[in-house]
């Protein structure tokens, strides 16, 4: 330390306002190390004890895209060996989202003992919970893509397109579960009303069924579903190489309408959080 | 340069959920931290109002107040953990606070993956924890306990491994609220040593508690706190004297 090192001022103003979100987005993603631990330390404590372990997440999304694969292969016009690879990776993808979302309610409120005791940025619980998601989900697309590998399907060049589509996926984990951990935190209906919502999201993102083969109004109503269009940007390179430009335009727009959003209503609501936990 | 400083504190607690109010208690006058909305519900509680201090390098601060008067709150808002809802505290120094040992733990996790976890929280490196692991383990005398769950650990022993962690890292400012006293003799003795070797380097203390001995050992200021108010401000005898006459 060279000169007199400049005081920190605490108060509500100064953890208030968009400003103050992005100080603390940017704080915490810089304390790589602690969510990182924390993230690693909640995988071994959810299968510590267990048996198979890891293992599970494997066993249930193999049984799953099996089984869906089966039963709703007979609705659809592809070839059986296209829809399970449909179901494969779009069900990744869709748990993965959709996990965010669940656990984006939950994300402050179970970390209440430790923003009750240590002044951390709060987005370290954001990232924290996103890094721990990313377990399963890696697990997940490793396996569908070694089977499709042995469907005998080969990776393009186009297929790159997934990993700005993967960026787009942390994106919308960040500012989704901000957002949704504060307001959750606030209003304990939200994290009933999500989980009713998602339910229903499952059915209307197009991962059991294909776009091709769905009545128009059923069409029309999952292309004003994000997930859609989330899932899309993913799956579609990977599987028939093409890149879904409509979807990555509503992904655009839908994650800029995110960000300002959460800048807009965590300016206003972080600051008080300590007291809704 | 080490400086704290809170400039006209306060804080309110809301309550989103109440328990039932005998009808007769409706309408009769509350107790002054009990803040009311419309229709007389009570909505929010006072729990620090206007309290301001000041303190600089040296300045062992003790808490003084009955249970609920803001002692614990006080300490959740100069560490930043709690924004006031109006004034500001103004912080120069590395700070430090252990304000409740069931808190900021990983009970799952050994002994020594805590102080791991610690030691990432408080902001520093692996490397520097490694540096100072030896140490904690050394005065936190746990032995083979650091390699147990803390599920298995009595609150004595969670205390020298808080303590121990809080203080090994050289904070310029240090935090402590009550449970200090749940240490054994030969732990308190120690620990009351490496505050004063903490203190004699020039830091700031400030110690919340109800034990006399821990208080007059410990500090030589003291603010007095009533319902969330600043009772008294002075050197720590003499207050403690006069709040002990006051409570008799």
């Amino acid at each position: 330390m060279t000169n007199a090192a400049a005081a920190v001022e605490f108060s509500a103003a100064t953890q208030s306002g968009p400003r103050a979100v992005v100080a603390d987005l940017v704080r915490g993603f810089a304390m790589g190390e602690v969510w990182r631990a924390f993230a690693w330390d909640e995988t071994l404590a959810r299968y510590r004890r267990s048996f198979f372990g890891l293992a599970w997440i494997a066993g249930s999304y193999v049984i799953f895209v099996a089984v869906i694969a089966i039963f709703f292969g007979s609705f659809s016009s592809a070839d059986a060996e296209d829809f399970l690879m449909y179901v494969a990776l779009g069900f990744a993808a869709f748990v993965y989202l959709n996990g965010n979302i669940i656990d984006g309610c939950a994300v402050f409120v179970n970390s209440a003992t430790w923003i009750k005791s240590t002044p951390m940025p709060y987005s370290v619980y954001v990232y924290k919970s996103i890094f721990r998601s990313l377990t399963p989900f890696g697990l997940e697309l490793l396996i569908a893509l070694i089977g499709m590998l042995v469907l005998g399907w080969r990776p393009s060049v186009a297929a790159l397109w997934a990993v700005p589509a993967f960026g787009a996926y942390l994106v919308f984990g960040v500012w989704s579960q901000y957002l949704l951990g504060l307001v959750a935190a606030r209003f304990r209906d939200v994290g009933h009303l999500v989980g009713a919502v998602t339910r229903i999201l499952f059915f209307t993102t197009p991962i059991m069924w294909t776009e091709a083969d769905a009545q128009p109004i059923v069409r029309t109503i999952s292309d004003f579903n994000p997930l859609t269009h989330l899932v899309e940007i993913f799956r579609a390179p990977l599987l028939n190489a093409t890149v879904p430009v409509e979807s990555w335009i509503f992904v655009g727009w839908f994650t800029l309408a995110g960000i300002a959003l959460t800048l807009t209503v965590a300016g206003v609501m972080r600051a008080r959080l300590p007291f809704w936990i | 340069m080490v400086s704290l400083i809170a400039e006209n504190v306060s804080l309110r607690f809301p309550i989103y959920s109440q328990a039932q109010i005998y009808e007769h208690a409706v309408g009769d006058a509350h107790d002054a931290r009990l803040i009311s909305g419309a229709g007389g519900r009570i909505i929010a509680v006072q729990a620090l109002k206007e309290v301001s201090l000041s303190l600089g390098e040296g300045d062992r601060l003790a808490l003084l107040g009955r249970n609920g008067s803001g002692k614990t709150t006080l300490l959740q808002v100069l560490t930043g953990i709690l924004p006031p809802g109006g004034g500001r505290v103004r912080s120069l120094g590395r700070a430090t606070s252990i304000i409740n040992i069931n808190l900021g733990m990983q009970f799952e996790a050994s002994g020594h993956r805590n102080i791991t976890l610690r030691g990432l929280a408080a902001g520093y490196s692996r490397a520097r924890i490694e540096e100072k692991r030896s140490e904690i383990v050394a005065f936190c005398e746990l032995g083979e306990f650091l390699d147990m769950p803390l599920t298995t650990y009595s609150s004595g022993m969670l205390m020298r491994l808080s303590f121990s962690i809080a203080t090994a890292f050289d904070p310029q400012i240090l935090l402590l609220d009550e449970w200090l006293s749940t240490g054994d003799e030969a732990f308190r003795a120690k620990a009351t040593k490496r505050m004063q070797e903490f203190v004699n380097k020039a830091g700031i203390l400030v110690l919340a508690s109800h034990n006399r001995q821990l208080l007059l050992d410990n500090c030589n200021k003291a603010l007095w706190l009533e319902k969330g108010e600043v009772k008294a401000f002075g050197e720590v005898t003499e207050l403690l004297g006069e709040y002990e006459r006051r409570a008799a």
